[in-house]
């Protein structure tokens, strides 16, 4: 059963208060609350999702947004295989640091990270708010940036499990035994899956994240 | 300063050389003491940590005086498994310099039961009931006892023997005590009383409680609640001493006494006294008091102003935050409030740039703001201040009040960690290092064990260190760990005086000058050795560096079960620890643990200040 067993080390980044913490507690509990604390630091949560034939365990840092904490990011990012950037859509504020964030992680972050683009609180604006953030506006930084582009509700959950769907295909499939080629620096890469252009420079992933 | 008052005692006693009190050697081996320490940590913990339908009422320092005493009756044999506690039994505390050591908390429990004809009709009636209002103990008393209680402020007969005087015939009960001394007896009396019975009692579990093997759980159980009303009531007796009709309130005792929690009533001006808000000069507070308050109406009018520009990011961050501030509390979510915490948060960070508003400072306020609100609660209700609209009960200028004192107390304890919450936050990251630091010393295993899971302390100490812990408890808890915290750590407002706590071997009374000389403390080996009159005199921490060893005790307590763990059930058990149900008893626990951890390591973290 674990031998089939994928991990990918996924990191949430963005402004305070879009939502970050709320997407992945539906990810992986289904849930939403209205007002949940601050993240402090980042926290840790895990989810398992069957895509095609694999399990995917996704291993997830989610990060605190406010500006105070940034210095931590690296430390999250620095080994992560994908990463969501958040941003609120009726805060142009927020997306500006999604704009950011992608920079910085294409600049710090290993070259072959997955990065998704997710525009969330899609609910308020099917309630009455007003979009601040237009839709080809982050389709178009999605393009030019190489990344993948969702709008979420963690309220309602639209859109959320295939935010992380979308990241699961794109990451490289890992056998099992492959191990010990990953440490001499190979990737061997599934068939169809692969994104060669992503993988040349691939992190080595860590060993044992199949714990 | 209880666990430093009771092995105090407790050195003076027993005659054992150990400075700690605990029946361990220092001398001839430190490391079994380490180890000896940690696995009565662990053994008392399992037993008592998440205790969710606890039947144990009243406010934290009796339950855990009266679940240890049940622990030490399940077990005679857990001499050496209990939490060096310091809980201040009154009847034990007879004080005297020749008394054997031997009396136990069941005897006088023994004697209180059996000389108190209240007792057992009043505690047979509410013994099941499972509440933490203080005030319940009072609704159901005799008329007599409640003529006394009503107004908390009164004088309380002080139940132990006179101390000093007596020492011998510790068998006054509490309803002697009533007797001979009337209601109406004056505060002057209970002054005498209480400055004559300043030694600290025996822990309640060094017993060697033969005769409890025999008693009946019913009988048990009386006594343990005779004690838990007994020892509160003593305990407001006491502040009251220390607060009432003085000049100058002796800071030095008070947060001797406040150490080991602070009855609720007391709580608001003992806070502000040991944050050094208030002034100890009595006189001088109502003018200050007047003066601050005006202040902060005037710097909200100021960064309200027009001539002001709004500091928008602030702003809109804390306005985010403010609904998202324990959300799980009803008072929180009440407007009013949010209003009064915004102001309070922006007012704080307009005004200290070089940090700003920093998430965590939202948390850091609500305990301040939450203990001064009760101060305009009739005393039965104190414990619905969770509950109620402030607005329900206040005028809007009561209400600025409680904002300004809630702000200039914040201030006072963010100047202490400022470092935590500037660019980069260094005090943060160098507390995350002392206490790996500090775990490698104490806890090797299970630091190599995270160093193989590859788990970094910053991974889940790092929200410890910036909310306080306040995120791993629930409020009540946090409360008593602040009454804690403030008691050991609070900068000194006026003399150097109070720099130092000065522990010397004998009871003080509060007038007795307190000998200041300033003695580094030195390792426990050396001061196994030194004489009863060498005891080390300990400084006090900074409240970074007692957070620290609190932190370490927090982490170790769950040793056993981490070091089973992979890097993924370590984190998220370490991000979600079943400590949110945690009673103040847990917290008392853990507290002196940390501060068992401080003075044996204070020598190897003398650099970190």
């Amino acid at each position: 059963m674990n031998s089939s067993v994928t991990s990918i080390k996924l990191v949430l980044l963005g402004e305070a208060a879009v939502g970050k913490s709320s997407i992945v507690l539906r990810f992986v509990s289904n849930d939403f609350s209205e007002n949940k604390e601050p993240t402090i630091g980042a926290a840790f949560l895990t989810q398992r999702v069957n895509i095609g034939e694999q399990t995917v365990k996704f291993e997830i840092w989610d990060t605190a947004g406010q500006e105070r904490f940034a210095s931590l990011a690296p430390m999250y990012y620095r080994n992560a295989q994908a990463a969501l950037v958040v941003y609120d859509v009726t805060k142009p504020q927020s997306f500006i640091k999604a704009r950011h964030w992608v920079k910085e992680l294409h600049e710090q972050a290993s070259k072959g990270i997955v990065i998704a683009l997710v525009g969330n609180k899609l609910d308020m604006i099917e309630n009455g708010g007003e979009r601040k953030v237009a839709k080809e506006e982050a389709e178009r930084l999605a393009e030019e940036e190489g990344l993948l582009f969702f709008e979420t509700s963690a309220k309602s959950g639209e859109n959320v499990n295939e935010v992380f769907l979308g990241i699961g295909e794109k990451i490289p499939i890992k056998k099992p035994g492959e191990q010990a080629n990953e440490q001499s620096g190979l990737r061997i890469t599934d068939d169809q899956r692969v994104d060669l252009t992503n993988s040349v420079d691939g992190p080595v992933r860590s060993a044992g994240c199949n714990c | 300063m209880g666990v430093r008052s009771s092995s105090k005692e407790i050195h003076q006693k027993d005659h054992n050389n150990s400075p700690y009190g605990y029946g361990y050697n220092l001398a001839s081996s430190g490391t079994n003491l380490v180890s000896s320490l940690m696995k009565s940590w662990k053994t008392s913990s399992t037993r008592s940590s998440p205790r969710s339908n606890s039947s144990y009422t009243g406010d934290g320092n009796f339950d855990a005086m009266a679940k240890q005493q049940t622990t030490a009756i399940k077990n005679s044999s857990s001499s050496s498994s209990y939490s060096p506690l310091k809980y201040s039994s009154p009847i034990v505390s007879s004080g005297g310099g020749n008394s054997s050591g031997t009396r136990t908390s069941t005897d006088s429990a023994k004697l209180y039961a059996s000389g108190n004809k209240y007792s057992s009709s009043y505690y047979r009636e509410n013994g099941s009931g499972s509440t933490r209002k203080n005030d319940k103990y009072f609704r159901d008393l005799d008329e007599d006892w409640s003529a006394v209680i009503d107004d908390y402020n009164m004088p309380i007969p002080i139940i132990t023997n006179g101390g000093v005087a007596s020492p011998a015939t510790p068998k006054i009960t509490r309803s002697s005590s009533m007797k001979t001394t009337p209601t109406s007896s004056t505060t002057a009396m209970a002054n005498q009383n209480a400055s004559s019975t300043f030694s600290y009692p025996q822990l309640p579990q060094l017993q060697k409680s033969l005769t409890t093997d025999l008693r009946s759980q019913l009988e048990v159980e009386n006594e343990r609640e005779a004690q838990e009303l007994s020892s509160m009531l003593q305990r407001m007796a006491r502040f009251d001493c220390i607060l009432k009709n003085k000049h100058i309130i002796n800071q030095q005792e008070l947060r001797q006494i406040s150490w080991n929690g602070i009855p609720k009533p007391q709580r608001p001006v003992v806070w502000k006294l040991l944050i050094g808000y208030l002034p100890a000069n009595t006189k001088r507070q109502e003018s200050l008091l007047k003066r601050k308050r005006q202040e902060y109406r005037d710097g909200l009018e100021h960064v309200f102003s027009e001539q002001h520009s709004r500091d928008v990011p602030t702003w809109h961050q804390i306005e985010i935050d403010i609904p998202r501030t324990n959300p799980h509390i009803q008072l929180y979510q009440f407007k009013s409030v949010q209003r009064s915490l915004q102001r309070i948060l922006y007012l704080w960070a307009i005004r200290h740039p070089a940090s700003g508003y920093v998430q965590g400072i939202n948390d850091l306020s609500t305990p301040f703001f939450q203990t001064f609100l009760t101060e305009y609660l009739p005393q039965s209700r104190l414990d619905d201040v969770e509950e109620l609209d402030p607005e329900s009960y206040l005028t809007e200028s009561q209400l600025k009040d409680v904002e300004a004192d809630t702000f200039w107390c914040l201030t006072k304890l963010l100047e202490q960690i400022t470092d935590n919450y500037i660019h980069g936050q260094p005090g943060i990251l160098k507390q995350v290092k002392n206490l790996s630091q500090l775990v490698k010393r104490i806890d090797q295993d299970l630091f190599n064990h995270f160093k193989s899971e590859q788990v970094e302390f910053i991974q889940f100490a790092f929200r410890w260190m910036n909310c306080l812990l306040m995120r791993e408890f629930q409020m009540s808890a946090v409360i008593r760990m602040w009454d804690t915290y403030l008691s050991e750590t609070s900068l000194e407002t006026s003399s150097s005086s109070a720099a130092m706590i000065s522990d010397t071997g004998t009871p003080r009374t509060p007038t007795e000058p307190v000998s200041m000389t300033f003695q580094s403390f030195t390792s426990p080996s050396t001061t196994s050795k030194s004489s009863s009159e060498d005891l080390p005199r300990i400084r006090r921490s900074s409240l970074n560096e007692f957070h620290v060893f609190v932190c370490a005790a927090y982490l170790i307590r769950w040793s056993d079960q981490l070091i089973e763990m992979d890097f993924q059930n370590i984190i998220t058990f370490l991000q979600n620890p079943p400590t949110r149900n945690w009673e103040e008893t847990d917290i008392e626990m853990l507290l002196s643990e940390a501060y068992i951890w401080q003075s044996l390591y204070k020598d190897a973290t003398s650099h970190w200040q």
